[in-house]
C-alpha cells in the first residue's frame, strides 16, 4: 500500500496570492462575497447585543413611569423641547448623509465618500454640542441624579457653580486646536494625504461649537418661558408643608443644630428624618415616606357616610421635585441620553477612521464593506434616539 | 477479525506529520508572535493557559473554603476578621469560577482552536476581534485581581443589592471586570456565530456539521443575547454606587429584588452557556470512543437550540422565595420543568449510542462516562429545586451548593477535561500517558462524589449556604466534604501532571489517534498554521466505516479503495489514421 | 472524623430523629407533605438513575472491544423511541409540578385569624414585635394555631429559615413580606435541676444556646437561620423558636420578658438586655475592639467623633446612640449599628445605662460587676 503524504506543492509564503485573492480579502475567506456576507451577519449581531443592552434602562423607564406618571410628566417640563427637536433633526440628517456615504463608498464616489462622511460627523458634533449645553445648564440647576440631586424651586439657578460647560467643551476644544494645528503643519510641510483628512476633520470639530452655540441661542430665548412654566404652577411642585422642609434639609446633609446641641429630640417623625439621612437604613427611610404621604393624603380625603372615600390618595399632591421623585427621573434621564452620548462618541470614533479610510481611497464597489455596516451601526444609534426624544421630552 | 491489520488492495489516506515551519505552534517564533497572533489556534492555547490559572486560582480558593469548614468553629481563618476573610474567599471563589474559567472554557479555549477546523476553514470570520476578545479576558482578570488587592470583594459572587451597594468592599473594581469579561464573551460569540453560517465547506450542510458545531452555535446565541443584559445590570449598580439613581433603593421608590430580575436574566442563560458547549463535547467523545454513529442526530441537534431558548424564560426560579406573586412563581416552576426534557433526551441519546458500539475506554471516554453519571445526577436534583414546595425548604442550602457543583464540576469541568484530554494530541502534537489520564479520571469522579454528595443531605437538614460558622450537628457531613475536595484537587492535579509531561515525553502523535471522523483529524497534529490548504472534502461526520487501525503505527487512517491509474497504455508513437491522408 | 461521628447523637440535640435521617424533625403542618414530595421526586430520580447507571456501566463491560473492531450495529435513528423517551418522563413533571404548586400554594395563603408576630431583621439579628411594646429576639408561638410573621428589614436583604417547619422566606427592604405556618410539636422543657445547673454553669455573658439545647427559660428549641448572605456575621444571625403548649404557657412568657422584673435591679436588667438584644455581638465588655467600641470604655470616657468634635459618653450620650445611633460615631469606626427606636422601653434604656456604668473603666466606683446577685448601690 501506498501512503500519500500530504505535501503543499504551491509553497505557501507570506505574500503568496493567488491571482484571484485581491488585498481587500482577507486571507482566510474564499471570496469578497462571503467576506461581505459575513461582515454583514456580524455588525447585525453587533445591532441585537446593542439592542437588548439598551431594553435594561427601557425596562427600567417602564416601570418607574408606570408607579409615578406624575413625576415624569413634572420634570419633563425641564427638559427643552426645542433643543431636543434640533437633535432629532439633526441625527435624522446624519443618517441621510451615512446612507449617502454607503451609495458613494459603492460608486467609488471617493471625493462624494469623504464629503458625506465628514457632513455626518459634523451633524454628530453639533449633537453633542446641543447636548453639553442642555447638561450644563442642568447640572448648574442642581437636576441630578438622585444621590446628588440639590434642585431647590425657591432658587432655581444658583449663581455660584463651576462652570460646567467649560468642562465639558475643554476636551474638544483640545481636538479643535490640536486638528487645526495639524493642519497648518500638513499644509507646511505639504503632505498631501494628511491635508485631505485634517481639512475635513477641523469642520467637524468646528461644528461642535456651532452645536453649542446653537443651544445657548435657544436655551436663552427660551429659559425665562419654560422656567416661569415650572415655578408658577403652585400645585405639585412649590414645597408647602414644614415636614417636607425638614426632609429636603436633612437630605442635603446639613442638620447640624440637633447633633450640637446634644439635647434630647423628642420621639416623633422628625426623629425618622434625621434617621433618614443613613443610605444603610433605607427600610426605616421608606417607611417615613409611607407615613408622610399617608399623611399628606389624609388631610386632601374624608370619608362619606356611606364608606366611600373622596379624594383619595391619588390625588394627593405631592412635591415632585425631591430626590427620590425627581431624582429618578433624572436618574433616568442621564443613564439613557449618557449612554446613548457615550455611543455616538464611539461612533464618531468610528467614522473618523472610516474617513482616513476613504481619503486613502480604500473603498471600491467590490469592497465597502466597512462603510455599509459603520452606516448600520449609525441608524441603529438614530433610531435609539428616536426612542428616548419622545419618551423623555414629549410627555405631556 | 484481527483488529489493526489494513484491507489488502486498499490505500491509506493519512497527512502525516507536520514540518517545524508548518506547525502553527512553531512557525513563528517570539513572543511577540504569539501576543499579536491571529492565529485562532494560538489564541485558543492562550485562552487554555489562562482559564487554567484561573481555576487554579479559585481552586485553591475552594480548597481553603473546605479546610476552613473542617470545622463548626472554623479551622483556617480566626480572630476577629475571620468572618470576613471567609466572605470574601467564596465571594472571590465564585466569581472567579464563573467569570473566569466556566463561561470562556470551552467556548473559547476549545471552541477558538477547533470551530474553524471542525469547518475545513483557515480562520474565524473575525481574527482581530477574536484576539480582542482574549485580550478583553486578560484586562477583566486583571480588574478581578486589583479587587482581590484593593478592599476585596465580599458580596457574593451575585452581587444582590442593596448589601452589594452599601458594603465598601471593592464592588466597582469587579464589576467593572466582570463587565469588560462579558464584552470577550459578546465577542467570541458573535464571532462563531458569523464563522458557522458563512464559512461552512461545500457539502457540510447543517445537518452534516459535528454536533460540537451545533452546540457552540447554541451557545453562542445565548451569548450574544444574554451578556448585554448583564453588561446593563452591572452598569446600573456601579450607578446606584456612585451616583445613587435609586433604582435598587427603596428609599427612592426602587426595589432590590429589581435587581435580582435583571441578574438572572443572564445568569440563568450563563449556566447554559456552561453546559451547552460540554454536552457538544459529549456528543462527540461518546460517537468517537464507541466508534459508532451518534444516535438521534437530529434530536440531539434541535434540542441544543430548545434548551438555548428555552433558558431565557426560566430566571424567576432562583427568586422563589424572595416575595414575587404567587402566579408568576408557579408560572416560573412550570417553565422550569419543560427546560430539563432537552437535557434528558440527550443523555438517553448518549446511552443508546454506546449500545452495541465498540467501546474504547480511552481517558476521553472516562470522562464522558464520568460526566454522564455526574451530570445526570446534577440534572435529577435540579427537579427537587423546581418543585415550589420542595424549593420552599432547599433554597438558599447547601443542597443548592451540591446541586450546581454537580452540573457545572461535574458536568462542565468533567466534560472539558475529556475534551483537552481527547483533542490535546490534535493541540499539541502528543499523546499522553493513558494509565495516567484514566488514573486522574477515577480520582476526579471518587473525589468529587465524596465531596458533594454529603451537601445535599447537609441542604435537607437544614444547613443554610455562605455560613462560615456552623451548629455542631453538622461537623460530620462538613468534614467527609473536605475530605472528599482533598481528593478531587489531587485527582485534578494529576490530571494536570499528566499533560505537561507528554508535552516532554510524550511520543508523537498520529492525525487520528481515535478514530474520528470530523475534518479536524483530516490535517496534521499539530496543525499547519494554515490548517488547509483548500477546503477539505466534507464526509459524513460520524461514519466511521472507512476508519481502520493501523497497529504499527498506534493510529486510525482512512481507507480508500486501491484506485488504478488509467489509462494503462502510453498514446502511440503515430495518430492511428496518420496513413488517411494520402 | 471518626471520633466526631461516634459523639453525634450528643451533638444532634433534638433535631434529628435518628443519625442518618435527610430531615430535621417535622414540627409543622407543613413537614409531612413536604418530605413527602421529597422522597417522592428522589424515587423518580432513582427510577431514572438506577438504570443510566447501569447501562453506563453494563454498556462498557460487554461492548468494550479492542481498538480497530467495528461496531456491532449503527442504527442511528429510531423516532417512536425518541418520542417516547420525550414525552414519558414528561408526565412525571407534570406530577411533581402540580403536587408542588398545589402544597405552595397553601404555604403561601396565610389563613384567616392567624396569630399576627412582627419581625424586624437586621445586621446581625432578629427582634420579635409580640405587640405592646414587647420585643426579643426569640420567637414563641402557640402549638396548632397558625402563626403568621409579618417581616421587614431595615437594612439589607435577610431571610427566615426554619428548617424544621420547612418554611422560608426573604426579607426585603423597603416592604413587607408575610410568611406563615402552624406548630404542631410543643417545645419540651427541661427539668428545673437541669435548668438550674446550666444558668450556674452559664454565668453571665451570652446564653449558649448550642451548648445548653435549650433556652434560658429551659425550654428545648428549633433553630432559626438567617439564610440569605448579609455581610460579616450572616453564619451567626440565628434565634430560636420556642413552641408553647397552652396560651397561658405563652402569655406567661411574654409577660416575663415584657419588662424588667420587680425584684431586679436595673443593673441586671441592663445586663440581660446586652446580652439577649445583640449589643454584645459588636461591643465587647473586656475592651476589645469589636464592630463597636468596646463598653469598657465606654460609660463616662472623654471621646472624640468622627467628625473631630470631642464628646463625654454621659446618660444623654448613650440614650442617643441606642435611639440615633448614626448621628454621633465615635472616631475609627462606622456607622452600622441599627436604631433601637421603638423597640426599648425608656427603663430599659436607663437599666442598659445603669450597666454600662458598671462595666466601664470611668464609671463611678460601684460595686465590682462580677457579683450579680448582691444589690449594687447605685446612685
Amino acid at each position: 500500500m501506498s501512503t500519500i503524504e500530504a505535501s503543499p506543492e504551491v509553497g505557501h509564503d507570506e505574500h503568496g496570492h493567488d491571482h484571484d485573492h485581491p488585498p481587500f480579502l482577507a486571507h482566510h475567506f474564499d471570496t469578497p462575497e462571503q467576506q461581505f456576507d459575513s461582515g454583514k451577519l456580524g455588525i447585525w449581531l453587533f445591532l441585537v447585543t446593542e439592542v437588548l443592552f439598551f431594553s435594561g434602562m427601557f425596562c427600567a423607564y417602564a416601570i418607574f413611569r408606570a408607579l409615578r406618571p406624575e413625576v415624569f410628566e413634572g420634570c419633563s417640563q425641564f427638559l427643552n423641547t426645542k433643543l431636543g427637536a434640533i437633535n432629532t433633526g439633526v441625527l435624522l440628517f446624519s443618517s441621510l448623509t451615512m446612507a449617502w456615504a454607503v451609495r458613494c463608498s459603492q460608486l467609488e464616489q471617493h471625493k462624494g465618500l469623504v464629503g458625506t462622511l465628514a457632513a455626518t460627523l459634523s451633524c454628530a458634533m453639533i449633537f453633542l454640542g446641543v447636548k453639553a449645553i442642555e447638561y450644563s445648564h442642568k447640572f448648574g440647576m442642581g437636576l441630578l441624579p438622585a444621590g446628588l440631586f440639590f434642585y431647590d424651586p425657591s432658587n432655581p439657578h444658583p449663581a455660584e457653580h463651576p462652570s460646567y460647560l467649560a468642562y465639558i467643551c475643554a476636551p474638544f476644544a483640545l481636538a479643535l486646536v490640536g486638528v487645526l494645528i495639524w493642519l497648518v503643519v500638513s499644509v507646511a510641510t505639504g503632505n498631501k494625504f494628511q491635508v485631505a483628512v485634517a481639512k475635513p476633520l477641523s469642520v467637524v470639530c468646528l461644528c461642535f461649537f456651532v452645536g453649542v452655540g446653537l443651544g445657548t441661542v435657544l436655551e436663552s430665548g427660551d429659559e425665562s418661558a419654560e422656567h416661569v412654566d415650572a415655578h408658577a404652577d403652585p400645585d405639585g411642585l412649590a414645597t408647602a408643608e414644614v415636614m417636607l422642609d425638614v426632609e429636603k434639609s436633612a437630605e442635603a446633609e446639613a442638620a447640624p443644630a440637633i447633633a450640637a446641641s446634644g439635647a434630647m429630640v423628642p420621639v416623633d417623625e422628625t426623629v425618622l428624618e434625621i434617621l433618614a439621612t443613613d443610605p444603610t437604613n433605607v427600610g426605616v427611610v421608606s417607611g417615613l415616606n409611607a407615613l408622610e404621604q399617608q399623611t399628606a393624603a389624609a388631610g386632601t380625603s374624608t370619608v362619606t357616610g356611606d364608606g366611600t372615600i373622596l379624594g383619595a390618595i391619588t390625588t394627593t399632591e405631592v412635591d415632585v421635585m425631591t430626590p427620590t421623585t425627581a431624582g429618578v427621573f433624572f436618574s433616568i434621564y442621564y443613564c439613557m441620553t449618557g449612554i446613548h452620548a457615550i455611543h455616538i462618541l464611539a461612533g464618531i470614533g468610528v467614522l473618523v477612521w472610516l474617513l482616513v479610510r476613504a481619503v486613502r481611497q480604500d473603498f471600491n464597489r467590490q469592497y465597502f464593506g466597512p462603510v455599509d455596516y459603520v452606516g448600520l451601526y449609525w441608524h441603529l444609534v438614530d433610531l435609539i434616539w428616536i426612542y428616548l426624544f419622545p419618551l423623555l421630552y414629549l410627555i405631556r | 477479525m484481527s483488529a489493526g491489520s489494513l484491507p489488502s488492495g486498499s490505500q491509506v489516506k493519512d497527512p502525516g506529520y507536520p514540518t517545524p515551519s508548518e506547525n502553527y505552534l512553531t512557525n513563528s517564533k517570539g513572543v511577540l508572535s504569539w501576543i499579536f497572533t491571529l492565529d485562532h489556534k494560538r489564541i485558543g492555547v492562550m485562552y487554555l493557559v489562562g482559564v487554567t490559572v484561573a481555576f487554579a486560582v479559585a481552586g485553591l480558593l475552594a480548597l481553603l473554603i473546605r479546610l476552613h469548614l473542617f470545622q463548626p468553629d472554623g479551622m483556617v481563618f480566626q480572630g476577629e476578621e475571620a468572618n470576613n476573610w471567609y466572605n470574601q474567599v467564596f465571594t472571590l471563589h465564585g466569581a472567579i469560577m464563573v467569570f473566569l474559567f466556566i463561561i470562556p472554557s470551552v467556548p473559547a479555549a476549545l471552541g477558538n482552536f477547533l470551530v474553524p477546523v471542525m469547518l475545513g476553514a483557515k480562520d474565524v470570520a473575525f481574527p482581530r476581534l477574536n484576539l480582542c476578545s482574549f485580550y478583553l479576558w486578560v484586562f477583566g482578570a486583571l480588574f478581578f485581581v486589583s479587587a482581590l488587592c484593593a478592599s476585596g470583594l465580599d458580596t457574593g459572587w451575585t452581587f444582590y443589592t442593596p448589601y452589594s451597594t452599601t458594603t465598601d468592599s471593592s464592588v466597582i473594581l469587579a464589576t467593572s471586570g466582570a463587565f469588560i469579561l462579558g464584552f470577550s464573551s459578546i465577542f467570541t460569540g458573535l464571532n462563531f456565530i458569523v464563522t458557522i453560517n458563512t464559512m461552512r465547506p461545500p457539502g457540510m450542510t447543517w445537518f452534516r456539521m459535528p454536533l460540537f458545531l451545533w452546540a457552540t452555535y447554541a451557545t453562542s446565541i445565548i451569548q450574544v443575547l444574554a451578556t448585554p443584559v448583564l453588561g446593563i445590570t452591572l452598569l446600573l449598580l456601579i450607578a446606584e454606587r456612585t451616583m445613587h439613581i435609586g433604582i435598587f433603593d427603596p428609599e427612592y421608590n426602587g426595589d432590590p429584588v429589581t435587581f435580582q430580575h435583571f441578574f438572572w436574566f443572564y445568569s440563568h442563560p450563563a449556566v447554559y452557556i456552561m453546559i451547552l458547549p460540554a454536552f457538544g463535547i459529549i456528543s462527540d467523545l461518546i460517537s468517537v470512543h464507541s466508534h459508532k454513529r451518534i444516535f438521534g442526530y437530529r434530536f440531539i441537534a434541535y434540542s441544543s437550540i430548545a434548551i438555548a431558548l428555552l433558558g431565557f424564560l426560566v430566571w424567576g426560579h432562583h427568586m422563589f422565595t424572595a416575595g414575587m406573586s404567587s402566579l408568576t412563581t408557579i408560572i416560573f416552576s412550570a417553565l422550569t420543568f419543560t427546560v430539563s426534557v432537552p437535557s434528558a433526551i440527550k443523555v438517553f441519546n448518549w446511552l443508546a449510542t454506546m449500545y452495541k458500539g465498540s467501546i474504547s475506554l480511552t481517558t476521553p471516554m472516562c470522562y464522558a462516562l464520568a460526566f454522564i453519571f455526574l451530570f445526570t445526577i446534577g440534572g435529577l436534583t435540579g427537579l427537587h429545586l423546581g418543585t415550589l414546595a420542595t424549593d420552599m425548604h432547599l433554597h438558599d442550602t447547601y443542597f443548592v451548593v451540591a446541586h450546581f457543583h454537580y452540573v457545572m464540576v461535574g458536568g462542565t469541568l468533567v466534560a472539558f477535561l475529556g475534551g483537552v484530554f481527547h483533542w490535546w494530541p490534535k493541540m499539541f502534537g502528543k499523546m499522553y500517558s493513558e494509565a495516567g489520564g484514566r488514573l486522574s479520571a477515577l480520582l476526579v469522579f471518587a473525589g468529587f462524589n465524596l465531596t458533594f454528595l454529603p451537601q445535599f443531605v447537609l441542604g435537607s437538614r437544614g444547613m443554610p449556604r455562605r455560613y462560615a460558622t456552623y451548629d455542631p450537628e453538622f461537623a460530620a457531613l462538613h468534614q467527609m466534604s473536605t475530605w472528599g475536595s482533598m481528593l478531587l484537587g489531587f485527582g485534578l492535579l494529576v490530571a494536570l501532571v499528566v499533560l505537561l509531561r507528554s508535552l516532554k515525553t510524550g511520543k508523537r502523535a498520529p492525525a487520528n489517534p481515535w478514530g474520528a471522523a470530523t475534518l479536524e483529524w483530516e490535517c496534521t497534529s499539530p496543525p499547519p498554521f494554515y490548517n488547509f490548504e483548500r477546503a477539505p472534502s466534507v464526509g459524513d461526520p460520524y461514519d466511521f466505516s472507512n476508519l481502520e487501525w493501523d497497529a504499527e503505527n498506534e493510529r486510525y487512517v482512512k481507507i480508500e479503495p486501491a484506485r488504478e491509474i488509467v489509462p494503462e497504455e502510453q498514446p502511440a508513437a503515430e495518430p492511428v489514421h496518420a496513413d488517411d491522408s494520402k | 472524623m471518626f471520633a466526631l461521628m461516634n459523639n453525634m447523637p450528643n451533638l444532634l440535640g433534638d433535631q434529628f430523629a435518628s443519625k442518618f435521617t435527610w430531615f430535621p424533625k417535622q414540627a409543622s403542618t407543613f413537614a409531612a407533605e413536604n418530605d413527602w414530595l421529597f422522597f417522592f421526586i428522589t424515587w423518580i430520580c432513582v427510577l431514572f438513575f438506577v438504570p443510566i447507571a447501569g447501562c453506563l456501566f453494563y454498556f462498557c463491560w460487554k461492548y468494550g472491544k479492542p481498538k480497530g473492531q467495528k461496531a456491532e450495529s449503527n442504527t442511528a435513528h429510531n423516532t417512536p423511541l425518541e418520542l417516547a423517551w420525550s414525552i414519558l418522563p414528561s408526565f412525571f413533571l407534570v406530577a411533581m409540578f402540580v403536587m408542588g404548586a398545589r402544597s405552595y400554594l397553601n404555604q403561601r395563603t396565610v389563613p384567616e385569624g392567624a396569630n399576627n408576630i412582627g419581625l424586624k431583621a437586621f445586621k446581625w439579628g432578629w427582634t420579635m414585635d409580640y405587640g405592646k411594646g414587647v420585643m426579643n429576639p426569640e420567637l414563641h408561638i402557640l402549638v396548632n394555631e397558625p402563626t403568621k410573621l409579618s417581616m421587614r428589614s431595615s437594612d439589607v436583604i435577610h431571610s427566615v429559615f426554619v428548617p424544621a417547619f420547612r418554611a422560608k422566606k426573604d426579607v426585603v427592604p423597603g416592604r413587607y413580606n408575610y410568611m406563615w405556618f402552624e406548630a404542631d410539636v410543643a417545645s419540651e422543657q427541661v427539668s428545673k435541676e437541669e435548668l438550674e445547673q446550666a444558668i450556674i454553669e452559664n454565668g453571665d455573658g451570652v446564653w449558649d444556646y448550642d451548648k445548653w439545647q435549650f433556652t434560658q427559660d429551659g425550654y428545648k428549641f428549633f433553630d432559626l437561620y438567617c439564610t440569605e448572605y448579609c455581610g460579616k456575621n450572616h453564619s451567626v444571625m440565628q434565634t430560636v423558636v420556642v413552641v408553647h403548649e397552652t396560651v397561658e404557657d405563652l402569655d406567661a412568657w411574654i409577660e416575663k420578658v415584657s419588662k424588667r422584673p420587680v425584684d431586679q435591679t436595673p443593673e441586671a436588667w441592663g445586663e440581660k438586655l446586652y446580652n439577649q438584644r445583640g449589643c454584645a455581638g459588636c461591643h465587647s465588655i473586656d475592651g476589645s475592639k469589636r464592630v463597636g467600641p468596646s463598653f469598657k470604655e465606654s460609660y463616662g470616657n472623654k471621646r472624640t467623633l468622627t467628625d473631630g468634635d470631642p464628646i463625654t459618653a454621659d446618660e444623654d450620650y448613650i440614650r442617643n446612640s441606642i435611639l440615633y445611633p448614626k448621628k454621633q460615631i465615635v472616631a475609627g469606626y462606622q456607622p452600622v449599628m441599627p436604631s433601637y427606636q421603638g423597640q426599648l422601653s425608656d427603663d430599659d434604656i436607663a437599666s442598659i445605662i445603669a450597666y454600662l456604668k458598671t462595666v466601664s473603666d470611668y464609671g463611678p466606683k460601684a460595686a465590682p460587676k462580677t457579683d450579680k446577685e448582691e444589690t449594687s448601690t447605685e446612685e
